[in-house]
């Protein structure tokens, strides 16, 4: 189960007016991607950021803004958002991760 | 008539009852607006998977997540029956093992069941099951694992539930459960927007089979939890509804105790009355 290191309250889609009828995330700016993580009953993020570190069966690898798009099984590690206001870590047990136009997508606990 | 010291008593722990019915009203209505948040929540999850999932798709085949295990599939179908845990659920756990024993034949299908009141039901019917999981008591994160690693092993699967349908009405239902997992994934599916996901424009890791596998069983696994929730909230539902009949009746017999108070005070009083009228007629007849 994802443990949250820095408990914070759960956020909100601050862009929601950017969310366009096809999309499911908003656009994030320009150099910036936008992030949720989230699991059946929770989120635990959904904001933009510059990065996003984790772990899958390859190892360690980072997620930058225009990155292909990219769908993995992720092993048990601690996420790393660089967020607008600093970082976030996660810690998670497994999930799976969708990238796509700089918009990422974790799916915890499954 | 009794008198109104004892009426007091029963009026006392008759209001106890009131007090108490109304607290188990709440937490049950409390409950269910939980769980109701939570499935909410969980499908708004699926949905998303299964967009995933539906642009990847190879085709409309659902292989419960087993494509590279290379395990033999049991020729027998596994029936689910999900039911409650304690003795307080009322009748329908019965109605659900007769819907099961309307198909339910012992060479053609297993059973494995879910809740204790359920295991109780079908040994006094002498009917057997392979396995029995204990109805979960948290309503989050519900580990369904153990339960779809038999689901893998068998070619078919029927779950029977109990679904809420109001506060008033819960009723009986079975499924087939890829069709579950299909059937949520249609109702979420925005068919006029389908983009396909193949190796040659995204890069899987460790590779599309387990990505597809994984997302199988995924899905399988909150179509599960999903149905134990959904027969949690009927169960909840019917403990409402136990509770507020309990509420009313409580409510009448304080009502009607409290006229047998209030007439068996009256009825003293009067008494009294008549003794101390009795008692000035003596005297002045005396005098």
């Amino acid at each position: 189960m994802a443990k949250k290191e820095d408990i914070k309250p759960q956020q909100q889609d601050s862009n929601i007016d950017k969310k366009s009828k096809d999309e499911k995330l908003p656009t994030p700016d320009e150099g910036m991607m936008w992030v949720r993580v989230y699991s059946p009953y929770q989120s635990y993020f959904n904001d933009q950021a510059s990065s996003i570190s984790a772990v899958n069966e390859t190892g360690p690898f980072d997620i930058l803004p225009k990155h292909h798009k990219f769908l993995t099984l992720l092993a048990a590690c601690e996420l790393v958002i660089n967020a607008k206001d600093g970082e976030e870590k996660i810690k998670i047990s497994r999930g799976i991760m969708y990238v796509k136009e700089d918009r990422v997508t974790v799916f915890l606990d499954v | 008539m009794r008198h109104p010291t004892d009426i007091e008593r029963d009026k006392k722990s008759i209001s106890t009852l009131v007090e108490l019915t109304g607290v188990f009203e709440g937490i049950a209505s409390m409950r269910i607006a939980q769980i109701k948040n939570q499935v909410l929540q969980a499908t708004e999850f699926f949905n998303d998977l299964w967009g995933i999932y539906s642009q990847l798709r190879v085709d409309s085949l659902f292989r419960f997540g087993r494509s590279q295990s290379g395990e033999e599939v049991l020729s027998k179908d596994l029936y689910i029956l999900i039911t409650a845990e304690g003795g307080f659920s009322g009748d329908i756990d019965q109605k659900l093992i007769k819907a099961m024993q309307k198909s339910y034949n012992k060479d053609k299908h297993d059973i494995i069941v879910i809740g204790h009141h359920g295991a109780m039901q079908l040994a006094q019917r002498g009917i057997s099951f392979k396995k029995y999981f204990k109805l979960p008591s948290k309503d989050k994160n519900i580990n369904v694992a153990p339960i779809i690693r038999y689901v893998q092993q068998y070619q078919k699967t029927t779950v029977f539930y109990q679904q809420y349908i109001s506060l008033m009405v819960q009723d009986v239902k079975q499924i087939e459960l890829s069709a579950a997992v299909q059937q949520q994934g249609e109702d979420s599916e925005e068919k006029d927007k389908k983009e396909i996901i193949t190796a040659d424009n995204t890069i899987f890791e460790p590779s599309m089979y387990n990505v597809i596998d994984h997302l199988e069983r995924s899905m399988l696994q909150i179509a599960m939890s999903q149905l134990i929730l959904d027969s949690k909230l009927a169960q909840y539902a019917s403990r409402f509804r136990a509770m507020t009949a309990s509420h009313e009746r409580a409510e009448e017999s304080q009502g009607d105790l409290r006229l047998e108070y209030n007439r068996a005070k009256r009825a003293i009083k009067d008494q009294r009355l008549k003794e101390i009228i009795n008692g000035m007629r003596k005297s002045k007849a005396a005098a």
